[in-house]
């Protein structure tokens, strides 16, 4: 099968990159040399930009290798030409991103500043309201508090007794939860479909798919593959942003009637040890790269595009909320605890509806299935060569 | 003959070729035989005290034969005569040995070196014995040129010739001048225009009174030699009869025949064209498909017919840059037209260009790279769905993908090869034919311009592919050559040249038929062969041709070279039966 060549594909992509120097690589290779994570059928980056450069879309649908590509950025310093390979990964993975959402949303948001903006003040603004309207603060709600004198945070909407208000927020939980997962796992479905079963060239062998699905949760869990680039540094970071955000989603959604309690429980207790424990680690992660996407000297964070602010920016309104409603809360501070929680959500909601499917976070899903998903295929890859050997010689 | 007095002088060349031979044996053994008078060595024979050494010898000893033994004779020969000459000896009694090309620098063995060594020496001096003075003739030159070509390599040459002074004679086989340039729309790389060029200059050598245009005329015949040239130009009125002392050879290239090569489709499919087909579509400012349509793909394939060895294995050096001359046109006159590039090499060496090839490839070009050595570009008709006229199919070699291309029209870079006249033309004026088709110059580095027939110049197309700023340069390199000859009015001409003994002399016409130069004519009056001494370069083909002797080469005759032959077995033998013991 040969694969249509398209001039015009170049311009298609500039919308998701910011860096648009690709069409200076003529192909020395030097990338794909100091890569430390290229191996033998995976030469990215080199192979990338070839095919982008020739803008051979069918071609790019079926290939994995930006999401194995975890921008160190040593390709972009070392480029003679500087052709910005690194960035091109990036760009590619949002470009992928786009490919695998069936829904077209996800490239309306990364190719329009209306659409990302839009959609994240629309949903904001449907909590806010919402809120307001149904679930409004209490008369008389300043005698809200308890005897240690902090907020009795389920307790301050007019009507409702604080199970109610409780069960309220953990079903909209789930229910976000569950829209969340049904796009991401149809979109990862989308991915398989043309990364696996549309690349004629491979057939992956049943048993493979079994084999190697524990590479799935192991980089999930561990980030491998990141830990192999050469600077650690940003792999702690990213680690303790994940294990801290997971931490965090896990308390709001599945204990959320044991974290969200009337009662400020002392410090050594576990909701409270863990909810320390995320809300640094994502502040960690938060100070390390905005101040590094502001200096812009490490090559990784050189190239801001409008979706890698925005996820900075929802991610701490977010962590700072979410920290005010504590401290207000431990104040006794009846009616900022109230908005600040509104603002909480109003945040939350449209960061994790819109970035998760749509945007920057989906990578949550489509890195750990892009690692299992090109083993299936070195294992497929594998298998054909091997029969080649045994096939007698004419 | 007088009784030879021989001088021997062995050259060091420093250590080059001391540390291989042993020199002082070799001057030693030397000097102990018949009719040496002086055998020496020194370390830089080439130097001024080397020389003097000679000329103090022969002034001293009333030396009569010189052998130098040293390097080629290509780099010293002439030094060396030059020095016996300024010591009074006719510089034709002089021989050198090569023991150092020939010796120290292929060997490593320094016994069995020194014996070869010493063989060539011997068979110098074997040789020197019957050397015979010969005296050194001058001829005239005939101020007026002789130019064929009207192209633009012939017209600069034309110019400079004729605003010198002097008469040019311009031929011309069309009915115009101006050649391939004319063809053309703009330059790369700066996008000049060629037609301003090529018109200013068609101006200039048409209101030039010392240039004279001869259209539509071939050249046939050329007789005569450097300084006194002649040829017979059949004209549609009269014949006319030219002199001339020099020519300039410009008659330019000609595209490959696209048809040959089959796989591109051209003439199968309507819309794939050649570079100089393209060249008009742009001349007229209307690049349309021939049905009459704008293009919305257009493929340009490099090296068609170059750089392959099923058709010309050279590169033609201006086709890479007059892709991109066409990629650039092609974005400016239709912006949303896609365009691609099947290339297998991009060559930019040009002045300009390398700066020329990133602006282009900034300029939405998508640059393919096809293998010439298993895979040029197919093209086929494209299906209905297609939504354009042709697909090329591919293998990618960059990403290893099997590709196809859409296109509307299919552009060939196709190749240039000699101008089919050129063997004519060759064998009129007494060139050869390099193994690519082109006219052979004579030495490929150092003199690029001359041919092996002394007044014969080559510039342009005609001598390799060439963009304009090379063919103008050789064209007035050619130029200056040859108003340095006519400056200087004479040409001195080589003496080493066949000679008739007309007693002996059979007629049998063997020697004309196997002379390379054409240097030998029938005497109608007196039955006998005649050399001219200025075309013959001394080659001997037809003294070892001459089933009676009668013709003989100056300086090589079979004397001398017999007695070379004997000298050098002499110590050979003794060589050979060395090296079997050894063996054995």
């Amino acid at each position: 099968m040969s694969y249509r060549v398209n001039s015009e594909f170049k311009s298609d992509l500039k919308k998701f990159g910011i860096a648009e120097q690709w069409n200076e690589c003529f192909h020395c290779g030097n990338c794909t040399a100091v890569c430390p994570l290229t191996e033998n059928g995976f030469l990215f980056p080199r192979q990338g930009i070839r095919v982008m450069q020739m803008g051979l879309k069918e071609k790019l649908a079926t290939y994995v290798d930006p999401w194995l590509c975890y921008y160190c950025g040593e390709c972009s310093e070392t480029c003679p030409r500087e052709a910005n390979p690194a960035e091109l990964m990036m760009t590619l993975r949002r470009y992928l991103t786009s490919v695998y959402d069936w829904t077209g949303l996800s490239k309306k948001i990364y190719t329009s500043k209306w659409w990302e903006f839009g959609s994240i003040i629309i949903i904001a603004l449907l909590i806010i309201v919402g809120f307001l309207i149904y679930l409004p603060l209490k008369s008389g709600a300043d005698a809200m508090v308890n005897q240690s004198g902090s907020v009795m945070i389920n307790s301050l909407v007019e009507g409702i007794s604080a199970g109610q208000f409780v069960r309220i927020i953990e079903i909209g939980d789930w229910t976000m939860a569950i829209i969340v997962a049904a796009l991401l796992i149809s979109n990862i479905l989308n991915m398989f479909y043309k990364v696996i079963l549309s690349d004629n060239a491979v057939k992956v062998p049943f048993g493979t798919y079994f084999t190697e699905f524990w590479r799935l949760i192991y980089n999930f869990a561990t980030q491998a593959k990141f830990s192999k680039c050469d600077d650690r540094n940003y792999w702690v970071g990213h680690l303790l942003l994940m294990t801290g955000y997971s931490i965090m989603f896990a308390l709001v959604v599945i204990a959320l009637p044991l974290f969200q309690i009337e009662e400020i429980v002392p410090w050594y207790n576990w909701q409270r040890l863990l909810g320390y424990y995320a809300t640094f680690g994502i502040l960690f992660f938060l100070i390390q790269v905005t101040i590094g996407r502001i200096k812009k000297q490490d090559t990784k964070l050189k190239f801001s595009h409008p979706s890698d602010w925005l996820f900075i920016i929802m991610l701490a309104l977010t962590t700072i909320t979410g920290i005010l409603v504590h401290i207000f809360r431990l104040n006794g501070m009846v009616e900022a605890t109230y908005y600040l929680y509104i603002a909480h959500l109003a945040v939350l909601v449209p960061m994790i509806v819109i970035e998760v499917p749509f945007s920057k976070w989906s990578h949550l899903a489509y890195r750990p299935f892009a690692v299992y998903f090109s083993r299936l295929k070195k294992a497929a890859v594998k298998k054909i060569e091997y029969q080649r050997e045994l096939a007698p010689a004419i | 003959m007088k009784e030879p007095k021989i001088g021997v002088y062995i050259c060091w060349c420093g250590t080059n070729i001391s540390h291989m031979v042993d020199v002082k044996a070799i001057t030693e053994e030397i000097g102990d035989m018949p009719n040496i008078k002086v055998s020496r060595n020194y370390k830089y024979m080439c130097s001024d005290p080397g020389q003097d050494l000679i000329i103090s010898d022969i002034k001293k000893h009333k030396l009569n034969r010189i052998v130098v033994a040293a390097c080629s004779p290509r780099i010293h020969e002439l030094t060396f005569r030059k020095a016996i000459e300024n010591a009074g000896l006719n510089p034709y009694l002089f021989e050198m040995a090569n023991i150092r090309e020939q010796v120290s620098w292929v060997h490593t063995d320094i016994e069995a070196a020194t014996e070869k060594a010493k063989s060539l020496v011997i068979a110098a001096i074997s040789k020197v014995t019957h050397h015979e003075e010969l005296e050194r003739r001058t001829v005239d030159i005939n101020p007026a040129t002789l130019i064929i070509g009207g192209g633009i390599t012939g017209m600069t040459a034309a110019l400079d010739i004729a605003e010198s002074g002097f008469k040019v004679y311009l031929i011309e086989r069309d009915n115009k001048l101006g050649g391939v340039v004319s063809k053309v729309d703009l330059t790369f790389p700066y996008m000049s225009s060629a037609q301003q060029l090529i018109k200013s200059l068609i101006n200039k050598v048409s209101n030039n009174k010392n240039i004279e245009v001869f259209f539509n005329t071939k050249i046939k015949e050329i007789n005569g030699y450097v300084g006194n040239f002649e040829t017979k130009l059949k004209l549609q009125k009269k014949a006319r009869e030219l002199k001339f002392g020099n020519m300039i050879l410009a008659t330019g290239l000609k595209p490959t025949d696209p048809e040959s090569i089959h796989e591109i489709g051209y003439g199968r499919l309507p819309d794939v064209v050649t570079a100089l087909e393209f060249e008009q579509m742009l001349i007229k400012g209307n690049i349309k498909t021939k049905a009459g349509k704008e293009p919305n793909n257009i493929l340009i394939v490099h090296c068609v017919g170059s750089r392959n060895e099923k058709y010309n294995p050279y590169c033609s050096r201006t086709c890479c840059m007059t892709a991109l001359k066409y990629s650039n046109q092609i974005r400016s006159a239709l912006p949303k037209t896609s365009i691609y590039h099947a290339y297998s090499d991009m060559r930019a060496f040009g002045k300009g260009c390398e700066e020329f090839y990133s602006q282009t490839g900034r300029k939405n070009a998508v640059f393919l790279m096809y293998d010439q050595k298993n895979d040029i570009p197919t093209l086929r008709r494209a299906g209905k769905n297609d939504r354009c006229n042709i697909i090329a199919h591919m293998y990618e070699k960059l990403s290893g993908e099997d590709i196809e291309i859409p296109a509307d029209i299919v552009i060939l870079m196709i190749s240039m090869e000699a101008h089919e006249n050129v063997k004519q033309v060759a064998h009129a004026a007494g060139v050869s034919i390099c193994s690519n088709g082109f006219f052979m110059e004579k030495h490929p580095k150092l003199d690029p311009i001359a041919t092996t027939t002394d007044g014969v110049y080559i510039a342009g197309t005609c001598q390799s592919p060439k963009d304009i700023p090379d063919s103008v340069s050789q064209a007035r390199a050619a130029a200056a050559r040859i108003l340095t000859s006519i400056s200087v009015g004479k040409v001195e001409i080589e003496l080493t040249t066949a000679v008739v003994n007309e007693d002996i002399c059979g007629a049998c016409h063997t020697c004309i038929n196997v002379c390379p130069y054409s240097a030998i004519s029938f005497d109608e009056e007196k039955k006998v062969s005649v050399v001219n001494e200025v075309i013959c370069k001394g080659c001997g083909t037809c003294s070892s041709a001459c089933p009676t002797g009668a013709i003989s080469a100056r300086h090589f005759t079979d004397k001398q070279i017999l007695s070379q032959i004997e000298g050098l077995l002499a110590v050979s033998n003794k060589l050979s039966e060395k090296l079997e013991m050894e063996e054995v």
